[in-house]
């Protein structure tokens, strides 16, 4: 038996194109480049943080009831104070260039209706072109100007107000570190595309330089010239998982709560898919550059549809089950609930099924594809 | 002169036969730009939570009701034995909602009734926006609830420019950059580095055609491909966004010209220097796309970005015409605002054309 496998003409096709691709420097770069600059650069630059917004202060009321309505907001975490201006007129043309994110306007009455006991306005502007940071910098202003009212009743009369407030207690992320989301995110993402960028460079340079022939004419069947051509990538690009989550957990500091062993095999089915693809794209393709060109098509909707990078229930609704058909946002899934919450198969099963599904039926494909293309 | 043009109809004539790419230039950027464009996103609605009443009583009621009425959330049940934080777990919600018994009577008492929110924090800006919320939550219900009647302050939010915080006004101009940024270059890389991989370049250099003119006369007839690609996609773009001109139009026309001049110019060069066209895909794809999508300030603000990565950001010319494009579409801050592009756009197209020239005479001398 241990010498039927030792003979098998699977190991001298499998040492070869072990050997081919080790001396591809281009390949190789390609294996190793991209799990570290990329993650790393992808970690720190997408970044939707919202603190220190620019606040432009107009005070036209000049009084301690005004201070203590701007100190409020200058001594939170989310606004420093960026300017004083005299006029609103000033304060909207800083704000229309982009010097503040956001304005607070205190009327000259202010102070007189505060101590008639009359509401008292301000004004808040928010520069909310960008709608994520506009949103969130009007809910911090809403909460620091419910804070101060809260403050206010409370001097006001000696009884504590009967009220209600949220304890909020964040699970898995206590910081709101965004490199976490990204980096999980990104794993498979990083997994499925080096797969399918080295796989279908390599078979389809087999076809460029015209080897296929001679690959024929070997007494390997198609079989195993398949699996010989996807058992090296498969192996080089399964040390990328470990690259990956080696680099998350030093320049990011993301914590791997759960089974490292189930987010390796979860990684390897992505490496598998991405290979499967890969092969796919490189069977309809004459030449490097086509492949290249074709993966245009691939690519994109693999990374958009995914949320790995930003939220799911971010996209249209009709969009959101789409997003099912896609590997890499499984991955994610079993990546954020491995590294981050600590939970193992027995709640990630249906998206570790899935990853094996779609993973069986690429590489099926394209094993399909290949020897119909051989023969 | 006469070189230049006809240079460019041997290009376009080339560029016309080949299907695979005329498809990539002119069906693709409408294709990406609609994908990412309604994709791309950190706008969230109807997130699922989970909530435990263990007061079940009219106030505990209106509490709830005060959380149905966010658009942020959706309710989804939970079996009353199931452990809320299980369902955060289980990825079922983004945060579960715990009243407390004697919620009411806590109330009536005149004392302070906590509400308990478990948030997922995985996707940190999300929760950001549901800790805003929960504490938005918890004002509303006591305003409805307390007899305190009017808050000492009010404060009137004026969200400028984008009153709905609608995405896609922020995303929208942006994306139509990004596109724009990709296949122009893109095509005349491909151009360039093709010519270098088949040797054909060799025939150039018999030719009476000088390395400018050969060089000018590409870029000619990829600008005019640039230019029907801008066309289409701003023609999809402002239905598919619901955006408009606000105010003066001619600094996005003026830095339009420039950005895909620029685009082109850096595609060249990169396509000039590498003479095999895998490997030129390669690049313009990671070095066009890549920066632009992280680092022009397409999602995420680059003043997030941290320093020593943040200077990259001045040298991709995606970042100023998103600037202009937001300006022109959502600000309108019109050419006092943005004068500085086209100059900017102006000087690295130079230096591109440049580069993109010299390794042109390289490769001639080297030949």
């Amino acid at each position: 038996m241990l010498d039927k496998i030792l003979n098998w003409r699977f190991w001298p096709l499998f040492f070869k194109e072990l050997n081919e691709l080790r001396r591809n420097r281009r390949l190789v770069a390609m294996m190793l480049v991209p799990p570290t600059v990329n993650l790393v650069l992808l970690g720190f630059a997408m970044n939707p943080e919202v603190t220190d917004l620019r606040l432009g202060i107009v005070d036209e009321s000049r009084t301690a009831e005004s201070r203590e309505v701007i100190s409020a907001f200058t001594e939170s975490k989310s606004f420093v104070a960026a300017g004083h201006y005299s006029s609103i007129a000033e304060l909207s043309r800083a704000l229309s260039a982009g010097e503040l994110e956001a304005g607070i306007v205190v009327p000259s009455d202010f102070a007189t209706k505060r101590t008639r006991g009359e509401v008292a306005e301000v004004q808040f502007l928010v520069d909310s072109v960008n709608s994520n940071t506009g949103g969130i910098s009007g809910g911090y202003a809403a909460r620091i100007i419910g804070a101060l009212n809260e403050k206010i009743a409370l001097n006001k009369s000696s009884v504590r107000p009967a009220r209600a407030v949220s304890r909020v207690s964040l699970f898995y992320n206590a910081g709101l570190q965004n490199s976490w989301f990204i980096v999980t995110g990104m794993i498979g993402m990083l997994l499925v595309m080096l797969g399918s960028l080295v796989s279908s460079a390599s078979m389809v340079k087999e076809k460029e330089v015209g080897t296929v022939e001679q690959l024929l004419m070997t007494p390997a069947g198609s079989a195993e010239i398949i699996l010989a051509k996807m058992a090296p990538i498969f192996l080089l690009l399964s040390l990328d998982i470990g690259v990956s989550s080696a680099v998350g957990s030093f320049v990011f500091g993301v914590p791997i709560r759960g089974s490292f062993a189930l987010l390796y095999c979860s990684g390897m089915l992505c490496v598998l898919s991405g290979i499967g693809i890969g092969t796919i794209v490189a069977t309809f393709t004459r030449s490097q550059q086509q492949a290249e060109l074709l993966s245009f098509f691939v690519n994109p909707p693999l990374s958009m549809l995914s949320g790995a990078t930003t939220p799911i229930e971010a996209m249209p609704h009709w969009m959101q089950p789409l997003t099912n058909l896609n590997p890499v946002k499984h991955f994610a899934v079993l990546a954020r609930g491995v590294m981050l919450k600590g939970v193992g198969l027995e709640v990630l099963y249906p998206n570790f099924l899935a990853l094996l599904a779609f993973t069986v039926i690429l590489v099926g494909v394209s094993a399909w594809r290949f020897r119909k293309q051989l023969n | 002169m006469k070189r230049i043009i006809a240079q460019t109809r041997k290009e376009l004539t080339q560029f016309s036969r080949d299907r695979l790419t005329v498809v990539l230039a002119l069906v693709l950027p409408l294709i990406l730009m609609w994908l990412i464009g309604s994709s791309v996103s950190l706008t969230v609605s109807d997130l699922p939570v989970v909530i435990q009443d263990f007061d079940q009583t009219p106030t505990s009621r209106r509490y709830v009701e005060t959380i149905r009425a966010s658009l942020t959330f959706r309710i989804v049940s939970l079996p009353i034995t199931a452990a809320p934080e299980s369902a955060l777990d289980k990825a079922q919600a983004r945060a579960a909602i715990i009243i407390p018994a004697k919620f009411e009577a806590d109330l009536e008492r005149g004392r302070t009734a906590e509400v308990q929110w478990l948030i997922d924090g995985t996707d940190a800006n999300t929760a950001n926006i549901m800790r805003n919320d929960a504490a938005m939550i918890a004002q509303a219900f006591n305003r409805q609830n307390g007899p305190s009647g009017a808050p000492a302050i009010d404060a009137q939010m004026r969200f400028w420019f984008n009153p709905g915080h609608d995405s896609d006004q922020y995303i929208g101009p942006a994306v139509f950059g990004l596109v724009l940024a990709l296949f122009p270059p893109l095509l005349a890389a491909l151009a360039m580095s093709r010519e270098g991989e088949q040797k054909t370049i060799l025939q150039v250099y018999v030719a009476s055609i000088h390395a400018h003119e050969y060089l000018l006369g590409k870029i000619l007839a990829y600008m005019i491909v640039a230019v029907a690609e801008w066309v289409l996609t701003l023609a999809l773009a402002i239905p598919m966004f619901g955006i408009w001109f606000h105010g003066d139009p001619t600094p996005f026309l003026v830095s339009s010209f420039l950005y895909l001049f620029c685009n082109v110019c850096f595609g060249a060069m990169a396509g000039a220097s590498i003479p095999n066209q895998a490997a030129a895909i390669q690049a313009v794809q990671n070095v066009c796309f890549l920066l632009s999508f992280l680092l022009a300030g397409f999602v995420f603000p680059i003043s997030n970005i941290p320093p020593w990565l943040r200077w990259i950001s001045g040298l991709v010319p995606a970042r100023y015409f998103i600037e202009v494009s937001r300006d022109v579409f959502v600000r309108g801050g019109g050419w006092s605002a943005t004068w500085h592009v086209p100059v900017l756009l102006a000087v690295l197209s130079l230096v591109f054309l440049f580069k993109g020239w010299m390794s042109l005479r390289k490769m001639q001398i080297e030949a």
